[in-house]
């Protein structure tokens, strides 16, 4: 009786489900591949005697072009042929047998002879392959509207210039920001940008975003892929009460290759490579040059002292290490130094008029993986350390010092059969996270979300602080998926999360639910509970805050007609409780509801020089602060959104070309000022919260990439955003005493020009 | 601990900056140190500070697009907070008189004060049939006077020895009052900019589509409610500069 094989003598397996089903591929070897991979079910070749028979083929490189002198042989065997001009070859081979192929510019290639006319071979280089980390992601999403980007995607959309955190933009369900500014996250489904989570390499950062050139902390060279999933996320992922973003960073070739890559924004390197026989590392660095070119494009007619110019540095490191066939070991660090330092004033010495930032951290994060047939392990101890310091004029400030540290395990045990059910996985984990934070701060009181911006009065510090919060929060999570049926796969699992600073335990199930329904067409819903802690700024040094929480349902189809081709629907509905609210002594309380609802839609095509992408999504997302209180609309709001995006490869080119058509956000209109006199101050009064919104924008972004192959090969890009300078109102802005507005207009046009050599 | 949109807001003053600076802004708002445009520049109460029985009036220097600043009493006044003292108030809004010691403990009892405390009778008026409000804190309790603003210089002339300025409008003119870190002296005009209107040193520029005639006026607040302010013609000589 299989029920009898106790799921408690579990051992360590991989920590995440999704990461088993995913099909995956790594590339480190230098071999070519025949595309499309032969299907697993392909009929083996006949035993016995091998019949011989005319093989006829064609050999290309990377971007389609035909490689001519190319030698072909068979593995074993005496015959052998050589590529024409147009890269074709015949020659006399068994079905089942092994071709090789050499031509001295590119790694070996490899194809098996399944009939008279093989698929295309394509041959790449070394760096070629050692870019290619991951199959395209097929594999089954995590949950209705989640969607996956490789890195070489990522690279291929317009008008991101080749930026993780920018091609987030693109997927269904995100708010699209034309000026991403000042806001440290990623918006999903018109909540807050607090409500979700960016992680890299499953631990959270602290900063997405460098403070200028609107580019993500790491490089989309340093990353494998970016898994999206804006609801219903796995009982392993906590602290978010509606999306998160998973960047998975990349792990060092087998070959070794250095890269480096500038632009007007920023420039790196990196290197990686073998240390050993079982050992890769990749380390990259990058720094901003935008500081560079910025003196000199801001006209001398403007009030402006840059003391400190604006300017960046990111650092990647990871090291990877196959102890035995069982084990592996993973080290990795994520580093950031951001400083700018400016007087409003010609006058440098306007103390008064000074701004000062510095935001810094790293990540180091150690992690063994085990697998042993059924058994997995993912055992983790991640370190953060974090300064952020902000000053503005002579009174205002905050200074932030942060120690964090996060040990984490997951076991995972896999089973046939089980219970009557087949194919089951089950796993548990746990985390805690313990952070000391000193903070000294000197502000106004911080609006929450929907709140209007006060008036910007220099003396005021009605937020005060000077100590250290320290905030130990715990989770332990369990969950099992299992096939019920052949067509029907349910996984169900709880965490249960332990906030001990505020004093709160929550149990947050979660299930989800496949159903292939026919061939191709697959239905799924998910559902479950989620809460994100009180730990923004005023909520952390709040004794009242509570967590917030949100209850979500999704439902979804997909349809997969053949290999490249994925269409996906969802619809969802989030209800939010618990929302944290002022209160009329300016405490913090958890007063607010709000509920979310939208529907999503995504296509893509990836199929030989060709990778298309359609997206678009309806959301409503409405809020009451207060019992009573009428209902408005999150400050993030955003009903439509769609993107659709088209690249195309050819010989060492690469055309692309992207349009976005998104709703205006919501604002709050001021009425009327009332004069402070002593304070030379207007006091804006202002009308019902986002009662109006800012109109539609519309803009088509291009981009073109050439390759120079050589000793050196490098890539030169030219993306540019707003090709047509529709120059739509993102908000508006007033004048001091709010007697007149003005727009805030998109940036007409912005041209990012790149260019990247790998030797 | 992770940081809010708020604090990063400001981060957006210098991003924005570059983006005005590319042009993402549009627009023509009226800047803080312009006389041109419909306003009340500042509330003036003579004394700002009075004794019980002391009287103390209150006066406003109002600015008008396309016309010259005026000062007048106020239309309508109430009075905000202690609404205990309400009656402190003249009928015709024009001018406050301090009550007695126990009136003024019961108005620390209202606010939540000390008892040593001077008691801030804050005071609303309007302009314009209330298209134009504002409030000016009167002090009651304790006897305040108002700054002097004979310190400050034009071009290292001295401003009170000037009955109306002349300046070269290709050059800059040079502005300096001496203020203490907690005072807050603006400077206005219809002519010209003003660059760090709001430092005790300023400086004017004048381009080819600015104002040549209209008024200069310095207005000087320190940190115990008091305020004074003078006003002087201006006129712009020579060739302006082009706009940049």
């Amino acid at each position: 009786m299989l029920g009898a094989r106790p799921l408690l003598s579990f051992a360590p397996v991989i920590r995440s489900l999704r990461r088993v089903v995913t099909a995956s591929l790594v590339l480190g070897t230098s071999v070519a591949i025949a595309q499309p991979q032969p299907a697993p079910e392909q009929p083996a070749p006949a035993p016995g005697p091998a019949l011989e028979i005319l093989v006829r083929g064609h050999v290309i490189d990377a971007f389609g072009k035909p490689i001519k002198g190319a030698t072909v042989t068979v593995e074993g065997g005496t015959s052998t042929a050589k590529t024409d001009r147009d890269g074709f070859f015949k020659l006399t081979a068994a079905v089942g047998a092994t071709l090789l192929v050499d031509e001295p510019r590119y790694d070996n290639g490899l194809a098996t002879v399944t009939g008279d006319v093989l698929d295309d071979i394509v041959m790449l280089t070394t760096s070629q392959t050692t870019e290619t980390i991951e199959v395209t992601g097929e594999g089954p999403a995590e949950a209705p509207g989640a969607a996956k980007l490789d890195r070489q995607e990522l690279q291929r959309i317009p008008g991101t210039g080749g930026d993780v955190v920018r091609a987030l933009t693109i997927m269904p369900g995100v708010v699209n920001l034309q000026l991403p500014l000042g806001y440290n996250g990623v918006v999903i489904r018109g909540s807050s940008p607090q409500d979700s989570k960016i992680f890299i390499d499953d631990f959270e950062v602290p900063v997405l975003f460098h403070n200028i050139g609107f580019r993500a902390i790491v490089p989309a060279e340093s990353i494998a892929s970016l898994d999206y999933i804006p609801g219903g996320f796995d009982v392993a992922y906590g602290r978010a009460s509606s999306g998160i973003v998973n960047l998975t960073t990349r792990a060092g070739s087998d070959k070794r290759t250095e890269q480096a890559e500038v632009s007007f924004i920023d420039g790196g390197v990196i290197a990686q490579g073998p240390l050993g026989k079982a050992t890769t590392y990749l380390l990259a660095l990058r720094r901003s040059t935008i500081d560079f070119i910025l003196p000199a494009i801001i006209p001398s007619s403007v009030d402006l002292s840059l003391t400190t110019v604006p300017r960046y540095w990111d650092e990647q490191l990871r090291i990877d290490h196959k102890l035995n066939e069982h084990w592996g070991l993973s080290l990795s660090n994520v580093g950031t130094d951001d400083i700018f330092e400016l007087v409003a004033s010609k006058n440098d010495s306007a103390k008064d008029k000074r701004f000062f930032n510095r935001t810094r951290f790293a990540r180091l994060t150690a992690a063994a993986r085990y697998r042993n047939g059924e058994y997995a392990a993912n055992l983790a101890l991640s370190g953060l350390l974090q300064e952020f310091t902000f000053e503005i004029g002579r009174y205002q400030f905050i200074k932030a010092k942060v120690a964090q540290i996060t040990p984490r395990v997951e076991f995972t045990r896999s089973l046939k059969h089980w219970a009557g059910l087949a194919d089951v996985v089950w796993r548990l984990g746990g985390e805690s996270q313990t952070s000391r934070n000193g903070i000294k701060i000197a502000l106004p009181i911080e609006p929450r979300e929907g709140e209007p911006q006060p008036a910007v009065d220099p003396m005021d510090t009605s937020t005060r602080f000077d100590g250290h919060v320290v905030s130990p929060d715990l989770a332990a999570w369990t969950a099992v998926s299992a096939n019920l049926d052949p067509k029907i796969r349910g996984t169900l699992g709880v965490r249960a999360e332990a906030f001990l600073r505020p004093g709160q335990a929550l149990l947050q199930p979660r299930a989800d639910l496949a159903w292939k329904l026919v061939n191709h067409w697959t239905a799924r819903v998910s559902g479950g509970a989620f809460s994100r802690p009180p730990e923004y700024q005023s909520e952390l040094l709040s004794e009242t805050a509570q967590a917030e929480r949100s209850k979500q349902a999704i439902g979804g189809l997909q349809f997969e007609p053949k290999d490249g081709i994925r269409v996906q629907g969802s619809v969802y509905y989030t209800d939010r409780t618990q929302l944290i609210t002022h209160e009329p002594d300016n405490s913090l309380g958890n007063n607010g509801r709000g509920t979310t609802k939208g529907a999503e839609l995504l296509g893509t095509y990836r199929g030989g020089p060709w990778f298309a992408w359609l997206s678009y999504s309806y959301s409503h997302s409405t809020r009451v602060d207060h019992p009573g209180d009428v209902r408005r609309l999150f400050t993030f709001d955003q009903p439509h959104s769609m993107n659709a995006a088209l690249s195309w490869k050819h010989g060492n080119w690469q055309l692309g070309g992207r349009f976005q058509l998104y709703s205006g956000l919501p604002y709050t209109p001021p009425t009327g000022a009332v004069y402070d006199s002593d304070r030379d101050l207007y006091i804006p009064i202002f009308g019902p919260p986002n009662s109006r919104r800012a109109p539609l924008h519309h803009q088509l972004d291009l981009r073109v990439d050439h390759t120079w192959h050589g000793a050196l090969e490098i890539t030169g890009f030219i993306d540019v955003q707003n090709v047509y300078m529709n120059d739509s109102t993102v908000t508006y802005f007033y004048s001091y005493d709010y007697s007149k507005r003005a727009a805030f207009k998109s940036i007409p046009i912005i041209p990012s020009i790149g260019i990247r050599g790998v030797l | 601990m992770k940081v809010t949109l708020f604090v990063r807001f400001a981060l957006v003053a210098l991003v924005a900056l570059v983006a005005l600076v590319g042009g993402a802004c549009t627009g023509d708002l009226p800047e803080p140190f312009d006389l041109d445009h419909t306003r009340i520049v500042a509330v003036q109460a003579t004394p700002p500070g009075i004794l019980s029985g002391e009287t103390s009036t209150l006066v406003s220097l109002l600015a008008t697009e396309g016309a010259t600043t005026h000062e007048a009493p106020p239309e309508e006044a109430i009075v905000v907070s202690p609404l205990s003292l309400a009656s402190a108030l003249a009928p015709d809004g024009s001018s406050v008189t301090a009550p007695d010691e126990a009136a003024l403990a019961a108005a620390r009892t209202e606010l939540g004060l000390m008892p040593t405390e001077p008691v801030p009778l804050r005071v609303a008026v309007s302009y314009n049939g209330r298209a134009l409000v504002a409030t000016k804190i009167v002090i009651l309790g304790e006897a305040r006077s108002n700054p002097s603003i004979d310190s400050a210089t034009i071009n290292g002339m001295r401003l009170a020895d000037l009955s109306a300025i002349t300046i070269d409008a290709a050059a800059e003119t040079r502005l300096a009052v001496d203020a203490t870190t907690l005072d807050a002296p603006s400077w206005l005009s219809s002519v010209g900019t003003v660059h760090d209107y709001d430092q005790p040193t300023a400086y004017i520029t004048v381009d080819t589509k600015d104002l040549i005639d209209g008024e200069f006026a310095l207005v000087y607040r320190d940190a115990k409610t008091g305020v004074t302010w003078r006003v002087w013609p201006i006129h712009a000589d020579g060739t302006p500069r082009k706009p940049q």
